[in-house]
């Protein structure tokens, strides 16, 4: 019917209008996209700095929310008497609603603060602080679908280890996370999508500077990611010229990336609703 | 033993993770209540911002967000449902199903920004609205699309098969079963998608920030291409203030309002959610 | 009914694609330029309440980019127009009004200040940008890391210190550690930290940032007050300007024309810069 169609229409549109946009910047600029300076007053457009800021600050965040979330749902799931469960749950689906300006909030009156102190840094706006910032908010998102996938094991198999006599920390590790193993790689996919994706919360803290950090790993340094960069000059340059061009063409590698990542989390359930 | 010991290390380390993860998760909620709190007085609430937004209220910044949100409601929920319905009546070749699914799950990854720059470039530039409030509503119900769709097709797989081949007896068609009973029995899970929807949207800033949004002398909109303030745009200029000591208590003030109206939304389809699951046909 | 719901949001679409704007004034633009037109324009409104006027942040870019591409009646910029965005928009022909003048001063961080650190000349303040020193002891200060603090490349105070400092408005700060946009963004980051360097307009100095003085070649130093920008003695001082596509008439015009006005440049001398008429 016509809303379907309207649908995959809007879908391919979107894709179309980006890279529609962006082909000045590719057929113009080509490889040289993938170097190091972005300077639009001279035309140069390299989004090295900003492809090595996603990943950094992705990394973190998923170092940080990954052990943390998935501990935290086999307390949810396993240790947490079935009483509270109903209401822990909830909360804690309610706090992934929070939107992402107030993280953005937090993180300029306090989480960097913070950071500077701790660190003793001049500036707090590093990669580190937007990727606590983001550990912060795809944890409730880790918690909840990892939680979901332990508790729908169906009993037996606890029931089976428990009767040979195996300690709970066995049972978990042992029989359940295996069995879990492919939706919580879900559940982490799908929480890595909403942090490359998340602009608000680390264009606010990142630093903004394009430039990757001296040494590289030094993640306490200020940095730049794709959607800080877009977030902060899609509305300074001109529409039609090769700058917004070129943020184009950023967008449409971020825009790439996500869907690809989001196709391969559709494989992961899918299969795993097969075999079980 | 060493088992033993090796299962009371286990033990602490999920207890000290389960700690660390809901302190700042609690740390999160009481930060905001705390300090909104001293924000939220009547004035403020129902007054215009002043002065960058370190003075005055928030009145338009909430009649702002109100208004794209529930006109995105308006625009997306038909169209969700009718995907929704399209795709358990008529598609019925497996591929399909597949591609369909695959469209719908991408829409929903789609970074907030990226739909940000595809509503300047479709509607501000190429269609030459400019900054349109509505426009903005039309940016939003696309996102929150996906979650509509799949909420609503939960519920219509969830309609007993018996419901379908009754009505077909009855000599029905298509078009009639679909009216009289798939819609009725699944209206109640697409609106609680809504709800979640809603509950992503309103807070969104990133799509609406070019192309629905100024900052200042914004009243209500007298048509539909005029800007609108916004509850997150609004928390986003004050952030940027945030060793003003008053932009900052305004800060909160906006961001407890905003959590407010979020929950709102979610709690309502949570409770739906609940109540739904234990229905039983 | 569900198609007749698609159809009326159809319909409702291309009925907004084609409506005219009544009456609604546009305003968007330079940081520096925004408290005195935001407030003007409640005053304005307050004065004729039958018009409307919008205004938007975003930066001196923004403004000449949203007249050129005519969403914005008025834009609000702090530097000059570059030929390049000239080119940009061969449709549009700039007009340029002034409504005051202010100075973009270099500012440190209040610690960097009251330890002494009250004026540098234009060559230091270059170097630091440059990237060939990076610690406040260099300058006979505590020996702490400059924190450089810059800005979006398209902002109007920017363009202005940049041409005076590092002789290119679009120069490149191979120094800069943070960059960062609107006055007030840069003016909480200089706040949180104690060891930074900035670019601010002087109507965003406080006591948690303070403007340092400029020593000039002959040695003599300059102060950022606005005695030294009226007379034109502080080297870095630049126009507050408001653009238009063409010569304004209607509403446009008679806002302009108020802060041109008596009102509006008390406006203009109450958020700390200097009227026209000076």
């Amino acid at each position: 019917m016509a809303s379907t169609f309207i649908s995959i229409a809007i879908t391919l549109l979107i894709f179309i209008v980006l890279f529609g946009n962006s082909y000045d910047a590719f057929s113009q600029i080509g490889w040289d996209l993938f170097s190091l300076t972005w300077n639009p007053a001279k035309d140069q457009f390299g989004v090295l700095s900003m492809l090595y800021g996603t990943f950094a600050v992705t990394l973190i965040a998923l170092l940080l929310a990954v052990p943390l979330g998935i501990a935290t749902a086999i307390f949810t799931s396993e240790i947490l008497p079935d009483r509270f469960r109903l209401y822990v749950k909830s909360a804690i689906e309610l706090l992934a609603g929070i939107p992402s300006i107030i993280y953005g909030l937090i993180g300029i009156a306090l989480v960097s603060t913070w950071v500077a102190s701790i660190f003793e840094l001049s500036s707090g706006r590093t990669l580190v602080t937007a990727g606590i910032l983001l550990a912060i908010m795809i944890l409730p998102t880790i918690i909840t679908l990892t939680d979901d996938a332990l508790h729908n094991i169906p009993k037996k198999y606890k029931e089976t280890s428990k009767g040979l006599g195996l300690y709970p920390y066995e049972i978990i590790q042992k029989t359940l996370l295996p069995l879990a193993k492919r939706n919580i790689a879900g559940a982490v996919l799908l929480a890595l999508g909403r942090a490359l994706g998340e602009t608000m919360a680390v264009m606010l803290l990142v630093g903004s500077i394009d430039k990757i950090p001296q040494p590289f790993f030094n993640l306490l340094s200020p940095g730049q990611t794709i959607t800080s960069k877009l977030g902060r000059e899609v509305g300074e340059s001109a529409f039609g010229s090769l700058h917004f061009s070129a943020l184009n063409a950023i967008g449409f590698l971020l825009l790439l990336i996500v869907i690809t990542l989001t196709i391969c989390t559709q494989l992961y359930f899918r299969k795993e609703a097969r075999s079980l | 033993m060493k088992r033993n010991v090796k299962n009371i290390a286990f033990k602490s380390v999920i207890w000290t993770a389960a700690l660390v993860s809901i302190v700042t998760l609690l740390f999160l909620i009481s930060t905001l209540i705390w300090k909104g709190f001293g924000a939220i007085t009547f004035d403020f609430i129902f007054s215009e911002s002043k002065n960058f937004g370190s003075e005055g209220g928030i009145i338009y910044q909430i009649i702002g967000s109100l208004l794209l949100t529930l006109c995105a409601a308006l625009i997306s929920f038909p169209l969700a449902l009718g995907v929704a319905i399209y795709k358990s009546e008529y598609i019925k070749k497996r591929s399909l199903q597949t591609i369909t699914d695959t469209i719908v799950f991408s829409l929903n990854g789609i970074p907030s920004i990226i739909f940000g720059i595809f509503g300047l470039i479709f509607f501000v530039n190429v269609l030459h609205t400019g900054i349109s409030w509505f426009v903005g509503s039309i940016i939003l119900a696309i996102m929150i699309l996906p979650t509509i769709i799949l909420s609503s097709y939960q519920s219509i797989i969830s309609i007993p098969i018996s419901y379908r081949e009754n009505a077909m007896a009855l000599g029905m068609t298509q078009w009639q079963v679909i009216r009289t009973v798939i819609i009725p029995r699944s209206i109640d899970g697409a609106f609680t998608g809504l709800l979640l929807g809603l509950a992503r949207a309103i807070g969104e800033t990133a799509p609406i920030m070019f192309i629905a949004t100024a900052f200042s002398g914004v009243t209500f909109p007298r048509s539909l291409v005029e800007p609108v303030s916004t509850l997150p745009t609004h928390i986003l200029a004050l952030a940027q203030q945030a060793t003003n000591p008053q932009a900052l208590e305004n800060a909160w003030g906006s961001s407890l309002v905003l959590v407010t109206l979020v929950f709102m939304f979610s709690i309502s389809a949570l409770v739906r959610r609940i109540q739904y699951s234990k229905i039983n046909y | 009914m569900k198609k007749i719901l698609t159809l009326s949001v159809f319909t409702l679409l291309v009925v907004a694609c084609s409506q005219p704007n009544n009456n609604t004034v546009r305003v968007a633009g330079s940081t520096t330029v925004l408290p005195v037109v935001s407030v003007a324009a409640e005053s304005y409104i307050k004065a004729h309440p039958n018009s409307k006027v919008v205004v938007n942040a975003g930066g001196s870019g923004v403004g000449v980019n949203q007249v050129g591409s005519q969403q914005v009646e008025i834009g609000m910029i702090s530097r000059d127009i570059t030929q390049k965005e000239i080119n940009q928009y061969p449709q549009t022909s700039f007009t340029t009004h002034v409504i005051g003048k202010d100075a973009v001063v270099p500012v440190v961080s209040s610690e960097i200040y009251d330890a002494g650190i009250t004026s540098l000349t234009l060559e230091q303040i270059a170097k630091i940008y440059r990237g060939e020193i990076s610690n406040w002891k260099e300058l006979n200060g505590p020996d702490k890391d400059i924190l450089v603090i810059d800005k979006e490349a398209s902002r109007g105070t920017r363009h202005v210190f940049m041409e005076i400092v590092l002789g290119d408005k679009e120069a490149v700060a191979a120094g800069a550690d943070l960059v960062l946009g609107a006055n007030n963004e840069e003016q909480t980051a200089l706040t949180q930290s104690d060891s930074a360097l900035g670019i601010l307009s002087n109507a965003w100095l406080n006591d948690d940032v303070k403007g340092i003085s400029i020593i000039m070649p002959d040695g003599e130093i300059v102060e950022p007050t606005l005695e030294n920008i009226i007379n034109n003695k502080f080297p870095i001082t630049r126009d507050l300007v408001l653009i238009t596509n063409g010569e304004p008439m209607g509403e446009i015009k008679a806002f302009i024309d108020y802060i041109k006005g008596p009102e509006g440049q008390k406006i203009v001398s109450k958020n700390g810069y200097v009227s026209i008429s000076k």
